[in-house]
């Protein structure tokens, strides 16, 4: 007999809801003892369990039961004496005892796979610059975003002086995308102060010089790694 | 769950505090606004001296909802109040900064400039 039930974990402030199974297995024949009742809980993203939930506490027959079994019969024993302790101690145990990953998703890929892509969105990223710099953006820069936030690889950041050159800008970048690498890009279609194209890993903003200033994302992903552009896309050098 | 007369926070540095809405952009009769929806506002209550103020009529779209938004993989999530950035006609966020942590269905619906300006997101 499975219950379900949905519980709302507090993580730093804001809510973060997620799914929380109990499972009694009560044709188990792994328990030698004869247990009436028997609780496990899974999380549907287990990064969560990293988490340490003070705010976990179901124990909705409210009886002498503990409210979190660990699977196991000597994890059984062990536990049942640690009734009353924290549950961050709790999970702190259960790391020690099973180590600290305890499944992963097959669809994590390989370290070297992982760099592949990098260069191939670095390639990429570095084209689309050097597009930019053939309309004469100026102030062209490919930041590395990837250590910052998950959604994407690099971010590219120019600077259009008029509303028609940002629609070149955007026309010529969409059609070499399409065209060599078959990538069709979602965000603004009309030509915006603003004008954003996500291609997924790399994110194209281009900014009117006010804009550019106002929102100053250079600022706010001030932690990235700046990319290297070949000289000809820097600006000219004024003595 | 957000229809006329919800109030509802905003979330971002545009120097507006609270917001009603007064429509909800999409369909003719359509009742109710979620994350990622865009609604017509009136500023119900804003820092003074600002360039927005009381009572002027804005767009805006919403970042969280106390309805909890479903996803495909059945990770529900659910925030603490009811809150939107303010957006012009072109779709640029009002503001510089985003509070909160921001769902990833915004990116899907066109909002990835509002993604990028987020600390977080979810």
């Amino acid at each position: 007999m499975a219950v379900c039930s949905t519980t709302t974990l507090s993580i730093g402030g804001s809510v973060f809801s997620g799914q929380l199974r109990h499972w009694e297995p009560n044709e188990s024949k792994l328990f030698q003892k004869p247990r009436s009742r028997f609780r496990w809980l899974c999380l549907n993203d287990l990064h969560l369990l990293r988490f340490r939930t003070k705010t976990l506490n179901f124990n909705p027959r409210g009886s002498l039961l503990p409210s979190l079994y660990a699977y196991g019969k000597e994890a059984d024993d062990a536990f049942l004496s640690k009734v009353n302790e924290d549950t961050g101690e709790m999970f702190d145990d259960l790391m020690k005892k099973y180590g600290e990953v305890v499944f992963r998703k097959n669809e994590r890929k390989s370290p070297s796979a992982e760099l592949d892509d990098d260069t191939e969105s670095l390639s990429f990223a570095v084209e689309m610059a050097k597009v930019a710099s053939d309309v004469k953006a100026a102030d062209i820069r490919v930041l590395f975003v990837k250590p910052l936030v998950y959604w994407t690889r690099f971010f590219i950041i120019a600077t259009a002086f008029s509303r028609p050159q940002i629609d070149a800008i955007g026309s010529r970048i969409r059609d070499l995308a399409e065209k060599k690498y078959g990538k069709v890009p979602s965000g603004d279609a009309k030509p915006n102060s603003w004008t954003l194209l996500d291609f997924g890993d790399v994110v194209v903003h281009i900014f009117l010089p006010q804009q550019r200033a106002f929102y100053n994302l250079e600022e706010f992903y001030g932690n990235a790694t700046l990319i290297e552009l070949p000289s000809e896309t820097q600006p000219p050098f004024h003595t | 769950m957000i229809q006329p007369q919800t109030h509802l926070n905003v979330a971002d540095n545009s120097r507006a505090r609270e917001l009603m809405c007064i429509r909800v952009i999409g369909a003719s009769n359509r009742r109710y606004a979620h994350i990622g929806d865009v609604i017509v506002a009136v500023i119900k209550e804003a820092v003074p001296n600002t360039p927005l103020e009381r009572s002027e009529v804005i767009t805006a779209v919403i970042i969280s909802t106390r309805k909890e938004l479903k996803r495909d993989n059945g990770m529900i999530i659910r925030y603490d109040d009811n809150a939107a950035v303010v957006i012009d006609q072109e779709g640029n966020p009002k503001g510089t900064q985003i509070f909160g942590a921001i769902a990833r269905e915004l990116r899907q619906l066109n909002f990835t400039k509002i993604v990028s300006l987020a600390p977080e997101v979810l």
